[in-house]
């Protein structure tokens, strides 16, 4: 939302030179270059091709479906444990961590969905030198060398991706701190271990005999290591840090991790979001990283690495024959090198794009995702992490937002502004201003005494509201949130054991341990409606500041020293708002009874968070180059699973001009999340403040998005079902055209809709390129059809939105636009038949009861598959186990490039034939059949002759 | 009661029943729906079977073959009203499960309840527009005296300013003698100084000195000042300054008192000169003060006060209302402020000009210029006018930050009714 404005005027002072250095753009100087971490400047200075580590092929242990072998570090003689899984789905896993660390190293829970199924691995060979095991799929196999310990992936004699290859593997392995003050800790930690083992040895014999000869083992190694391990030299930052005036005590000392991946043959690479950057990630050579460390960024750059809200370590590799991805489970701050070479491989000069990753804590635990198709890889990626939750359709529909509405009377203004000028929405939203003093689950006293009768005059509209709930707590005594929070011991601790506060909005603030599943079940029950007083079940959350936000905290968030029961904050830090976004969202389902979908909105996310809600790109500016750089943003975050993205309409920070805020409302009305929002300091902007014209234009493209509805929820159940992103890359599509590969000013709507917003000021024409040999698209508006793979030029005025529909495919609409989608639950289908050069088409419809989960727990829903060939439209049953009445029919059916038939008749399940009236249009190959009237569940078929 | 509503149901329904499919249009657009074989678009654009009329899918382009559905996207559906004011509605608002029309018609065929509320609506209405209209025609009455108030604050305002017109010319007149009076002394004091450092034969001279010496009356009014410009220079007399002539101490002193041991001529010479000095300065202050007054006053009668000058009123007059923590402050013509409980009070905005649209300027007030907000804008307020029949504000809101909204209700703004637009409206 806002890193801006006041809350108090000591808040302000305390802030001011922090927050506001520079006016209008993101001061670089509050956030960390890599030179700055001193765990990234160490991994980087480190250079490849001099990998100390070799494998002990001796130690190799190979189960059923997991192969376990020792590396050596030959300089300091640390020895670390690899494992490798063959996962099911043609994925592989490598883990790596510390043979016997002193101490546990965090691995990362909560966010695979199981325990990956594994398959067996096969040994098929092995000598002094590596092993050879086989992957299963095809001919690839996996190749380990021992000296330098090298992995490397084959399909065939291609080698597809190479770890280590750069001899960038970097495990700092934990140790005692050297000087006399950690000594003594040191040995009171020896004491302990030597407690532990007595504790143990007083146990049955039976039992104890097993654990005391680890212990033995564990011991006899220990001296073994304490006589091989050559003390490292120390190197300044291992041990305490400071960035600015916050010093961060690590107590623990070094910790990070490296490893680098090679790809022969790859030109591009994706993914790793959040970054306000191009869709295909830039070469970092002689530059940042790109940074992965969830931050409350005031007024972002653009084209930038720099760390934003949230953090997906995922990327994909692409080529115009394989497409692969890699998924580094570690939540601690991350960041990725990206350098691209040209190599001479098979005696041509081909590409190589290098990634290596580096995070501060944590194990290297990373999923080898080997396609091939993209779709392979984002059904893989889906089958660890799990999919996009299914929103109510509500939520698909338009939001209305702005920091603040003030009260209740000017939410009841706004709510009647869209009925006088006949624009639809869906939900009003609520800024942090409606809460009692920034206490969250509370409201302003004043302001918004009848919430029970707003949300209620909202509900007799059949329309919804959303409050937002930060996870920053006032710290007051006679805040019930808080007292609760403190009583239950659920506060993230400082580094001395004190709960950790900082400032927020409300000044002073706690921060829950959302990584406590007790904390976060009782987070869930705050939402019932007994416990948030004044709430129904039209209203819903958006989680702010959950990076989490610490205006006085480094680089504005929190301590890395601060606790979180045994872990400390550098190990979750990108964990928070996912755990946040969960509990919320738990929450809202637990309060219906488990019976109603939630929608929770959040600003910070990990891998796993498309579980949760929707996202957004944060505090924006109502700039040109925002808009556009909402595209990549939110194709980004599709490509690893975030499917429910989208950026604030108008732009967040200052104030857009009319043109640019019709040109947003166009664009946005073709992305996922659809919501506009202003900052506190910007003049109103709702849709009919720019004259009768602009309104005009904006209630267009809102009445547009909800045409589309059925087609945007059908697209939202397809990516809950398999994952796969509602807004796509056309290269997702059209992999094999590397012309697609780098396009970000263009996008699919699943794979039959293609937009071109227009996001240049004063814009005259833009130049789509329509993609794939021999398909042909239609302009959704004019009908007009186009061949693919070209370059069009399309000449626009204001209300130009450049759209197509794929030849051979059909959308389902409902034309009858309301005031909100859920006074069109009724209303009849418009299908729209494009057919392709061989004269067909294929469609879904996907109906149910909108907002519950019956559709998944009783099987309450419609899905039908609608095609169209040799003449013949049918309707028929892809689920014929499911249940589900609609009073929804097909009004129409618009046929586009079709000849002109001599008749159209309606055949009905109960073989009843009867004619159809039409309408032709040879100018544009349009065929219009009046009314078939069919219910929208229904078996028919419709001839043309 | 439900009797009669019984009756005029079956009466109505009677009259009605040869087009009752026709449901969504108004007596007048019947002569359009006549049921004949087929049916002609209003528009003339299509030609259609007359079962097609409201059967739920749109035929017409201008949407008139389903007044009475939801089915084309520019429709109308007429709500009758019975007891209210008929009026349309969009399409989309038919069955859409919310109640539009006050008789219920809208939802037809809706799971939505209507209560049929079109003779409470039209009782409320009644009574509001009766209460409107009396309010109109006392709000009338008070503009009318108002107005005529307004016309003698006027004449005041401008006989004030013509008075003070005057005295600044007059003022004007006193202060070029001063001036010459001023360097008269200087050169006197010069000479003084210049005969006192040349003892011997410098009598003669010294008794010019002392002869010429232009008398002092520290303290004395302007007329005063006057007086002694007369005596001296002869100047033209004032007609003015008939008061009886005083001696002050200080002109006993000069003319009778005894030199002192330092030369008296010298000493006399320079307080003469001082006091010249001293009294150019304070009159060139009274002036300035005047010049301000008539500034002031000149602008203030430059404002537009509406057509009568109705508004003049509320010139010199501020009004107050509180909500939440602060209260407000308007002073019409000159500014808005805010106070908050804590006693801070910041400016939000001064008299800037009428910012009403075209057709009613004088509807809106607008203030700026107020204090800047930190990050943001300077602060503004408009001010809508309503008619009412005293002078007080409604509210005051703040829609954007530092962009405040207030409405002043006040007789001023009460306007004799336009030929209305009461009643059915939006007919093609």
């Amino acid at each position: 939302m806002y890193m801006q404005t006041c809350v108090m005027g000591l808040l302000l002072v305390a802030l001011l030179p922090v927050l506001f250095s520079i006016a209008d753009a993101v001061d670089r100087s509050n956030f960390k270059t890599c030179d700055q971490s001193a765990f990234c400047k160490r991994q980087r200075d480190v250079k490849p091709g001099q990998s100390p580590y070799r494998a002990l092929l001796e130690t190799m242990e190979l189960s059923e479906a997991r192969l376990t072998l020792q590396l050596i570090n030959d300089n300091n003689k640390v020895r670390l444990l690899l494992e490798l899984y063959r996962l099911q789905g043609n994925m592989t896993r490598v883990r790596i961590n510390e043979l016997k660390p002193l101490r546990p190293r965090y691995e990362v829970p909560d966010v695979l969905i199981q325990e990956p199924p594994t398959e067996s691995l096969l040994l098929l060979e092995r000598d002094e030198h590596g092993m050879v095991l086989s992957l299963g799929v095809d001919d690839q196999r996996l190749i380990i060398n021992a000296r330098p310990f090298r992995l490397d992936i084959m399909d065939g004699p291609k080698v597809l991706l190479s770890l280590n290859s750069r001899g960038l593997l970097v495990f700092e392995h934990l140790r005692l701190r050297k000087d006399t003050i950690s000594h003594k800790i040191s040995s009171t930690v020896g004491s302990m271990w030597d407690k532990i083992k007595s504790v143990f040895s007083s146990k049955t014999e039976a039992d104890a005999e097993g654990v005391e000869n680890d212990v033995e083992q564990n011991e006899a190694e220990k001296v073994e290591e304490v006589e091989e391990v050559t003390e490292e030299e120390e190197q300044p930052g291992m041990w305490e840090e400071t960035f600015k005036s916050h010093s961060d005590a690590k107590p623990s000392g070094p910790s990070s991790i490296s490893l680098d991946f090679s790809f022969p043959g790859v030109d591009h690479v994706y993914g790793i979001p959040e970054h306000a950057d191009s869709l295909k990630l830039r070469t970092t050579d002689g530059g940042e990283p790109y940074r992965l460390y969830n931050l409350d960024v005031f007024q972002y750059e653009l084209y930038n690495p720099m760390a934003l809200y949230g953090a997906v370590p995922v990327l994909l590799s692409h080529t115009a024959e394989r497409t692969m991805g890699l998924f580094w489970l570690n939540a601690a701050e991350t960041w990725v090198d990206i350098s691209s070479s040209r190599a001479v491989q098979g005696g041509g000069d081909a590409p190589q794009t290098d990634v290596r990753w580096i995070s501060e804590s944590g194990i290297i635990d990373v999923f080898i995702m080997l396609g091939p198709r993209p779709t392979d890889v984002i059904s893989q990626y889906a089958s660890l992490t799990g999919t996009q939750s299914f929103p109510p359709l509500s939520a698909l529909a338009y939001h209305q937002c702005r920091w603040n509405y003030n009260d209740q009377e000017d939410v009841q203004a706004v709510d009647n502004g869209f009925d006088e000028y006949d624009i639809p929405y869906d939900f009003i939203w609520l800024d942090i201003e409606h809460t009692d003093g920034k206490r969250y689950f509370t409201w302003d006293p004043n302001k918004f005494s009848q919430p029970r009768e707003m949300l209620q005059n909202l509900k007799d509209k059949k329309r919804k509201m959303v409050t937002i709930v930060d996870p920053h707590i006032k710290v007051d005594s006679s805040y019930k949130i808080h007292k609760e929070i403190r009583s239950k011991d659920f506060y993230i601790k400082n580094k001395d054991g004190g709960d950790y506060e900082g400032w927020c909005w409300p000044g002073n603030a706690g921060y829950p341990d959302f990584t406590n599943p007790e904390m976060r079940a009782w987070w869930a029950t705050m939402f019932a409606y007994d416990q948030y007083e004044g709430t129904m079940d039209n209203l819903y959350t958006w989680n702010d500041m959950n990076e989490p936000s610490v205006f006085n905290g480094p680089e504005v968030t929190m301590h890395k020293d601060a606790l979180h029961g045994g872990w400390e904050h550098r190990d979750v830090h990108n964990l928070y708002g996912f755990y946040v976004q969960m509990a919320t969202a738990q929450g809202l389902i637990q309060r219906s009874g488990g019976v109603e979908r939630p929608f929770v909105l959040t600003r910070a996310f990990f891998a796993g968070s498309q579980r949760y809600g929707a996202v957004w790109t944060g505090d924006n500016a109502a700039e040109w180059g925002h808009l556009k750089m909402s595209i990549p943003m939110c194709l980004s975050l599709g490509l690893v699973g975030i499917s429910f993205c989208g950026a604030d309409v108008g732009g967040f920070f200052k104030t857009p001009s009319p043109e640019l805020l019709v040109r947003w409302y166009q664009a946005g009305a073709y992305q996922p999340f659809f919501r506009a929002h202003a900052h506190l300091d910007t003049p109103r902007r709702e849709p009919w403040l720019f004259g009768p014209e602009n309104t005009a234009l904006i209630r267009e493209a809102v009445r547009q998005r909800y045409t589309l509805l059925p087609y945007w929820y059908q697209l939202f159940y397809n990516a809950h079902r398999t994952g796969q992103p509602v807004m796509r890359p056309l290269w997702l599509e059209y992999p094999g055209d590397p012309a697609t590969f780098a396009i970000e000013d263009e996008f699919l709507l699943g794979k039959d809709l293609l937009v071109h917003p227009v996001t240049d000021e004063g814009s005259h024409g833009v130049t789509a390129f329509l993609p794939g040999e021999g398909e042909v698209w239609y302009d959704v508006h004019t009908y007009k059809k186009h061949q693919g793979n070209l370059n069009l030029y399309i000449p626009v005025t204001m209300n130009s939105i450049p759209v197509f529909q794929r030849g051979g495919s059909i959308i389902t609409r409902k034309e009858r636009v309301r005031r909100s989608s859920s006074c069109m639950e009724d209303d009849p289908y418009t299908l729209y038949v494009a057919v392709n050069a061989q004269g067909t088409a294929e469609g879904e419809l996907y109906i149910d009861d909108g907002h519950t989960f019956n559709y998944e727990k009783q099987n309450q829903f419609i899905h039908r598959r609608l095609t169209f060939t040799e003449g013949s439209l049918s309707s028929s049953n892809l689920s014929p186990d499911s249940q589900f009445s609609t009073a929804s029919w097909v009004e129409k059916v618009i046929f586009i490039g079709v000849p002109k038939p001599s008749a159209a008749t309606l055949r009905t399940a109960d073989g009843a034939e009867s004619p159809l009236e039409f309408e032709f249009d040879p100018a544009s190959e349009l065929l219009a059949l009046r009314k078939p009237g069919v219910n929208a569940g229904a078996d028919w078929t419709i001839h043309l002759r | 009661m439900h009797f009669h509503i019984a009756v005029a149901v079956i009466i109505w329904a009677a009259l009605f029943v040869e087009s009752r499919k026709i449901r969504g249009i108004s007596i007048s657009y019947k002569r359009f729906y006549k049921e004949r074989k087929s049916f002609l678009c209003i528009d003339g654009s299509k030609l259609i079977p007359f079962e097609q009329v409201n059967d739920d899918y749109c035929d017409c382009a201008d949407g008139s073959d389903e007044p009475g559905t939801a089915a084309c996207p520019s429709g109308r559906f007429y709500c009758t009203n019975l007891g209210f004011r008929p009026h349309y509605i969009q399409s989309s608002r038919v069955n859409d499960g919310i109640c539009d029309c006050c008789d219920g018609s809208d939802e037809y065929s809706s799971p939505a309840l209507c209560q049929k509320t079109c003779r409470n609506l039209g009782q409320q209405e009644r009574a509001e527009l009766e209460e409107r209209m009396r309010m109109l025609s006392e709000g009338l009455l008070m503009k009318r005296q108002l107005v005529e108030e307004g016309a003698d604050v006027w004449r005041e305002k401008q006989a004030e300013l013509t008075d003070l017109q005057k005295v600044a010319e007059d003022l004007q007149v006193r202060l070029e003698y001063l001036r010459r009076r001023k360097s008269d002394a200087g050169a006197q004091k010069e000479k003084a100084l210049t005969a006192a450092q040349h003892p011997t034969g410098q009598e003669g001279l010294r008794s010019q000195i002392r002869a010429e010496l232009p008398l002092d009356d520290h303290g004395q009014s302007l007329q005063d000042t006057d007086r002694l410009g007369d005596k001296d220079e002869g100047v033209e007399p004032r007609t003015d300054s008939a008061a009886p002539r005083e001696e002050s101490p200080n002109e006993a002193e000069v003319r009778g008192g005894d030199p002192s041991e330092d030369d008296p001529d010298v000493k006399a010479a320079v307080e003469a000169a001082e006091s010249a000095v001293s009294d150019l300065n304070k009159a060139e202050e009274a002036h300035q003060r005047l010049q301000m007054e008539i500034r002031e006053l000149e602008e203030r009668l430059a404002i537009d006060y509406g057509p009568e000058r109705e508004f003049l009123f509320l010139l010199g007059r501020c009004f107050q209302i509180t909500a939440y923590e602060y209260s407000y402050t308007l002073c019409p013509f000159n500014q808005v402020t805010q106070k908050s409980q804590m006693g801070t009070e910041v400016l939000l905005g001064k008299w800037d000009a009428w910012d009403g649209p075209p057709e009613d300027l004088y509807g809106v007030m607008k203030y700026d210029r107020g204090e800047p907000c930190w990050q943001g804008p300077t602060r503004s307020t408009h001010v809508q006018l309503v008619c009412g029949t005293d002078s007080t504000l409604r509210w005051v809101k703040e829609p954007s930050k530092c962009h405040y909204a207030m409405e002043l209700q006040t007789p001023a703004a009460c306007q004799p009714q336009q030929p209305s637009r009461r009643g059915v409206h939006n007919e093609l």
